[in-house]
């Protein structure tokens, strides 16, 4: 079975090179720039991803005006933190829900897989998977316990399925012991999957 | 739906047998070269050199033939090879290399055509 996992230098090596190659190829013939790549990935990498909830997250946890702002209307509230690359209809249809002592939320998509990428990124790969669709709606305590959060029986869990006209991130719990931090470090803490509802937020003396 | 190319493009492989390898949110690359080759099949195809679905048909394609052969224990599975391969092919088939172009780039020394 270890042979399936063994991977040869050679062939990476090999890979590297031909793609060096054909990026040289293509600048020299000049169908492609020589910042082409890194603009085109700046996308995913500086522009529309999970730094972006996190910031707002994080914003929200410091600060409860902020919070409620962000509560009432989610694509205002996020226009004011003024991200580069979410004007307009990047941030539109966006609606924040917030876990809390009592509730804690779930977000799902069960028809188109909308997903909030200005602010969570790509989805993981099982948030289109049928099965993770059907059982979110039908047993969310089961699913999530499987996800590692258990949920108390006197909690409220709320699904939300997102859809091209909500699409639904969660404001997860604000960690014990995460008083001393400061607004990137706080960010630092946020996972995606946190803003969908199936992490929490580890306490930074626990992460 | 999309006002991003780079968004549509991406998702249009989500879910699908052609999808990247990612990690909490992100594009996840264990070599430069990965990064390279996902960057360059983007900005060609959002230049308009090809479409971005002909390049994806070369991608499934390319998987589906190692799935088909891989319990010969031939290759192990890298998702990024299999994408050089289809890039390179939609590069040859909209006529932006010629065929073999690549290799006789890469064998200077060996006489050319």
């Amino acid at each position: 079975m270890a042979a399936l996992f063994d991977y040869d230098e050679n062939r990476e090596a090999a890979s590297a090179a031909k793609v060096r190659a054909l990026e040289a190829l293509l600048i020299k013939k000049g169908v492609l720039g020589s910042d082409s790549v890194d603009a085109v990935l700046s996308h995913f990498e500086t522009v529309a991803g999970p730094f972006n909830g996190a910031r707002i997250v994080a914003r929200a946890w410091l600060d409860s005006a902020y919070k409620r702002r962000l509560l009432d209307d989610t694509p205002k509230a996020i226009a004011e933190l003024n991200f580069p690359g979410m004007n307009g209809a990047e941030g539109e249809h966006m609606k924040a829900v917030a876990n809390s002592e009592s509730v804690h939320n779930l977000v799902i998509c069960t028809l188109c897989s909308c997903y909030p990428w200005p602010v969570l990124g790509l989805p993981p790969y099982w948030y289109k998977d049928p099965v993770f669709r059907s059982r979110g709606v039908r047993e969310p305590r089961a699913v999530l316990r499987e996800f590692g959060v258990p949920i108390s029986a006197d909690k409220e869990v709320k699904v939300w399925d997102s859809s091209a006209q909500i699409r639904w991130f969660v404001i997860p719990e604000r960690p014990a012991h995460s008083e001393h931090l400061n607004e990137a470090q706080l960010a630092a803490l946020v996972t995606p999957e946190a803003m969908m509802g199936v992490a929490l937020v580890p306490s930074p003396s626990a992460a | 739906m999309f006002t991003r190319f780079e968004e549509y493009a991406a998702t249009q492989m989500l879910g699908q047998p052609d999808s990247p390898p990612r990690s909490e949110g992100k594009l996840f690359f264990s070599e430069e070269w990965q990064r390279t080759v996902f960057g360059m099949a983007l900005a060609l195809s959002k230049e308009g050199h090809f479409e971005w679905e002909d390049f994806r048909k070369n991608l499934i394609h390319t998987i589906a033939a190692w799935e088909k052969n891989a319990c010969d224990g031939e290759t192990t599975w890298d998702y990024y090879e299999r994408y050089t391969m289809a890039l390179i092919e939609v590069l040859e088939q909209c006529g932006v290399l010629e065929r073999g172009e690549l290799e006789r780039q890469m064998t200077p020394d060996e006489p050319s055509k």
